[in-house]
């Protein structure tokens, strides 16, 4: 049974987040490569995410997502409270153009699934990441 | 173990890395049709979950597709 104050704590962060990323490590500074991915992805359609270092916190994590959405690996995706996925589902719905429908937002011109070209590229006016006490 | 949990799926497994451990999944499968992106992901990782929690498998990479029920080879 996931601690219920921190089942509590992620449903407000999912829900007041319109679009937000539980992820190792931080955004300037990813602790995977899945994570790495999905920022370098919310990057190239320049949106601003909440993000959340699940590092400190793992395993209490996982269980909390576990029981909210079934899912327990990390990086994991949010858009309008819901879950969109993990590294792979976010590269192939980047691929598709229908990321940037579900955020809003325009699909880049010449966008390759493949392509690591712009991995420099950071989020312009990033928010923080988002602590979690636990 | 992904084939056992999807009788009739066509799955293909490659180690990423060479240590066993960082696997990617590319999946095709019957159950899948009309379940989304996420649904199908969850079945093809309850499939391994035993060895994601016991840590032999540290990261895996899932590519699902829907397949007709009776492929026909080409």
């Amino acid at each position: 049974m996931a601690d219920a104050e921190l089942r509590d704590k992620i449903e407000e962060l999912i829900r007041e987040n319109p679009v937000l990323l539980f992820m190792k490590g931080t955004p300037d500074a990813p602790r995977c490569g899945f994570s790495m991915r999905v920022v370098q992805t919310l990057g190239e359609l320049n949106v601003e995410f909440g993000a959340v270092d699940v590092l400190p916190a793992l395993e209490p994590l996982r269980e909390a997502t576990g029981e909210i959405s079934d899912w327990r690996t990390f990086p994991q995706l949010y858009v309008n409270g819901e879950l969109v996925g993990g590294a792979d589902i976010v590269e192939e719905m980047f691929a598709s153009g229908e990321l940037a429908e579900l955020l809003g937002v325009e699909q880049p011109e010449g966008v390759d699934a493949t392509s690591d070209a712009d991995a420099d590229q950071r989020p312009s006016g990033q928010s923080p990441p988002l602590q979690i006490e636990n | 173990m992904i084939e056992r949990a999807l009788p009739g799926a066509k799955v293909e497994v490659v180690d990423e890395t060479g240590t066993g451990d960082h696997l990617r999944a590319t999946v095709s499968a019957p159950q899948f049709a009309g379940l989304s992106r996420v649904e199908q992901h969850r079945l093809v990782k309850a499939a391994v979950q035993e060895r994601m929690n016991d840590g032999s498998i540290h990261a895996l990479s899932v590519k699902a597709t829907p397949a007709e029920p009776a492929d026909p080879v080409t």
